[in-house]
């Protein structure tokens, strides 16, 4: 199985061998000699919360920092899909901070406490 | 996709195939699900593919064909890209590729595996900082850990780095630093235990020829680190690192961290199996006989998942649990059950004897849960350690009471990142054991389902 498969990711075509994840694929396979550009160190998205920019840390299901746009579907954890021929894989990237923290009115009682 | 199982295995790796081929045998119809494109989990991954076969050394590769010709053959079931979210007596509900299936079974084994212990430091949410696992996961995917064969810099304490560094010596990838986060003195105890390794002279061999390479590539290890701080404006572009008090600073894009394997507990807290406190390695643990029975009917644990023994110990667990569940069913009788099981049970125990070795000579310097104020512990919810601090000294005693007020713990990982750490500073910060602390409590879903996931559970079926 020395297949290689065609992946889009934002549109850019990446040629990578058949059977590895989306994340491994990307991660291992689009490195740049030039540092600025090198798509294998940019964020596969930011953070909801503060927008930092994240990527794979533990690469096997764990960390949910793989979590990208795949075939349409957003946060999928792109460390546990295989790759297809075809398949369209977008970065999540929304630069915009969820302003809740580190604010005068962070005070418990109007801290979000619905969600458990 | 399936009607009713004697036997639903929750994992792929070597214990749960494994134990699918010890059921098969006794005549069990057995169905095997992973969440991961393909079965090996993390020792065999990619083992089906040139890569991955490559990276992996004679013996692991030895081991991982036999067992998947052993599981092919034996006609138990695979499904791939199949996570579970939830489970309920003799039921398990799962996902793939965004529709739920629920699956009954008599009898349900988790080999869920391990993780590699996250410990939060500065900068750990940037990218170019990641786990051993990713890195040698990126290797047997047949990628680069770093442009140009650029140097990386190690970090941890635990036996996976080790293999790793095998594995980029034979990359040709430099090691700029490789910066030790044991403490000594655990170093010294571990003698004690080092008899009982003697019994596995083979695997005492492997460790001390692994051990010749790394000091024969010269290979600059720097001893007694106790903190690391991974600095750069959109990814890594260099790591900080004190040592005796003093700081100093190695350029590199790629720092990867290891601390050792923990057991993956979450569906085994939510479910409401009795957990252990295993004060050498700091981990919580499913209590388990050696067969994999735990304190709930029906359900079943073993593999690294039950406690971290190994890929190699974790085969002959799952053959064993794959035996005992036939002859709990009634399949086999005790007697034929005993004598079945008696090689891999012999073996077992031996390799967990060389293991117990392993377990004192890295176990985790607790002060590498010291961690500064600053620091983003819950990495989904971006909660700093002060926050969780604050939060106890607020009168929030418990992972469960801080992870209400903080958030800590509440993303889309639910705590599996952070849970340890949370437990571990909320116990400092009181003084107190983090035994007596608690675990962060896990719940269904066991991963996040969306709606349509959920509701596609009850459609009307066309």
């Amino acid at each position: 199985m020395s297949d290689t498969v065609k992946i889009y990711v934002d549109e850019k075509m990446m040629e990578v061998p058949a059977g590895i994840s989306v994340a491994a694929a990307i991660l291992g396979h689009s490195h740049s000699h030039n540092h600025s550009n090198d798509q294998s160190r940019k964020a596969f998205h930011n953070n909801s919360m503060d927008a930092s920019p994240r990527a794979p840390y533990c690469l096997m299901g764990v960390c949910f920092e793989c979590m990208m746009e795949i075939d349409g579907e957003a946060n999928v954890q792109s460390c546990l899909v295989t790759v297809q021929d075809g398949m369209q894989v977008k970065r999540q990237l929304n630069t915009e901070a969820f302003h809740y923290k580190n604010t005068e009115d962070d005070l418990p009682e109007n801290r979000r406490t619905n969600n458990d | 996709m399936i009607n009713h199982l004697d036997l639903l295995i929750v994992g792929a790796g070597p214990a749960g195939l494994s134990a699918a081929v010890a059921a098969r045998s006794c005549g069990l119809d057995v169905g095997v699900v992973d969440e991961q494109g393909a079965m090996g989990g993390q020792i065999f991954r990619n083992l089906h593919l040139p890569f991955g076969r490559d990276v992996l050394d004679e013996h692991d590769k030895e081991l991982g064909l036999q067992l998947f010709d052993a599981f092919h053959a034996s006609g138990a079931r695979f499904f791939s890209e199949t996570t579970v979210w939830g489970a309920d007596k003799n039921t398990v509900f799962c996902k793939h590729k965004g529709k739920s299936e629920k699956i009954t079974a008599t009898k349900i084994l988790f080999t869920t595996g391990g993780m590699e212990r996250p410990i939060p430091f500065k900068g750990w949410t940037l990218p170019g900082v990641m786990t051993a696992g990713a890195a040698e996961i990126i290797l047997r995917s047949g990628g680069h850990i770093s442009a140009d064969k650029e140097p990386v810099v190690l970090a941890g304490n635990g036996p996976l780095l080790l293999s790793l560094a095998m594995h980029l010596i034979d990359e040709g990838i430099p090691i700029a630093a490789w910066l030790d986060t044991g403490r000594f003195s655990h170093k010294l105890g571990s003698i004690m235990h080092m008899g009982s390794a003697l019994g596995d002279i083979p695997y005492l061999k492997r460790g001390m020829h692994m051990a010749l390479r790394i000091l024969k590539n010269k290979i600059p290890i720097i001893q007694g680190v106790n903190q690391i701080e991974a600095l750069g404006e959109n990814s890594l572009e260099k790591i900080r690192y004190q040592k005796n008090s003093k700081w100093h600073e190695v350029a590199s894009h790629t720092l990867i961290r290891h601390e050792n394997i923990i057991p993956r507990v979450q569906i085994a807290s939510a479910l409401g199996v009795e957990l252990v406190w295993d004060s050498v390695q700091r981990y919580w643990y499913p209590k388990t006989d050696e067969y994999g029975r735990t304190n709930l009917n029906d359900v079943y644990m073993t593999g690294d998942g039950a406690f971290v023994n190994g890929g190699e110990a974790s085969i002959n667990k799952g053959y064993i649990a794959g035996i005992a569940i036939a002859q709990d069913m009634g399949v086999l009788s005790a007697d034929e059950g005993a004598l079945r099981c008696a090689e891999s049970l012999a073996a077992m125990r031996k390799t967990c004897k060389a293991r117990n070795y392993l377990r004192y000579v890295f176990a985790p310097n607790p002060d590498a849960y010291k961690v500064p104020d600053e620091t983003i512990v819950c990495r989904c919810e971006c909660v700093t350690a002060k926050e969780i601090r604050d939060a106890v000294r607020e009168g929030f005693h418990t992972p469960d009471e801080v992870k209400r007020f903080t958030r800590a713990g509440m993303g889309p990982c639910q705590g599996r990142m952070c849970g340890n750490a949370l437990a571990e500073i909320i116990a400092q910060e009181q003084g107190v054991s983090v035994e007596k602390v608690g675990m962060l409590r896990n719940r269904q879903p066991f991963a996040p389902v969306t709606l349509g996931e959920y509701c596609s559970l009850h459609a009307p079926k066309i």
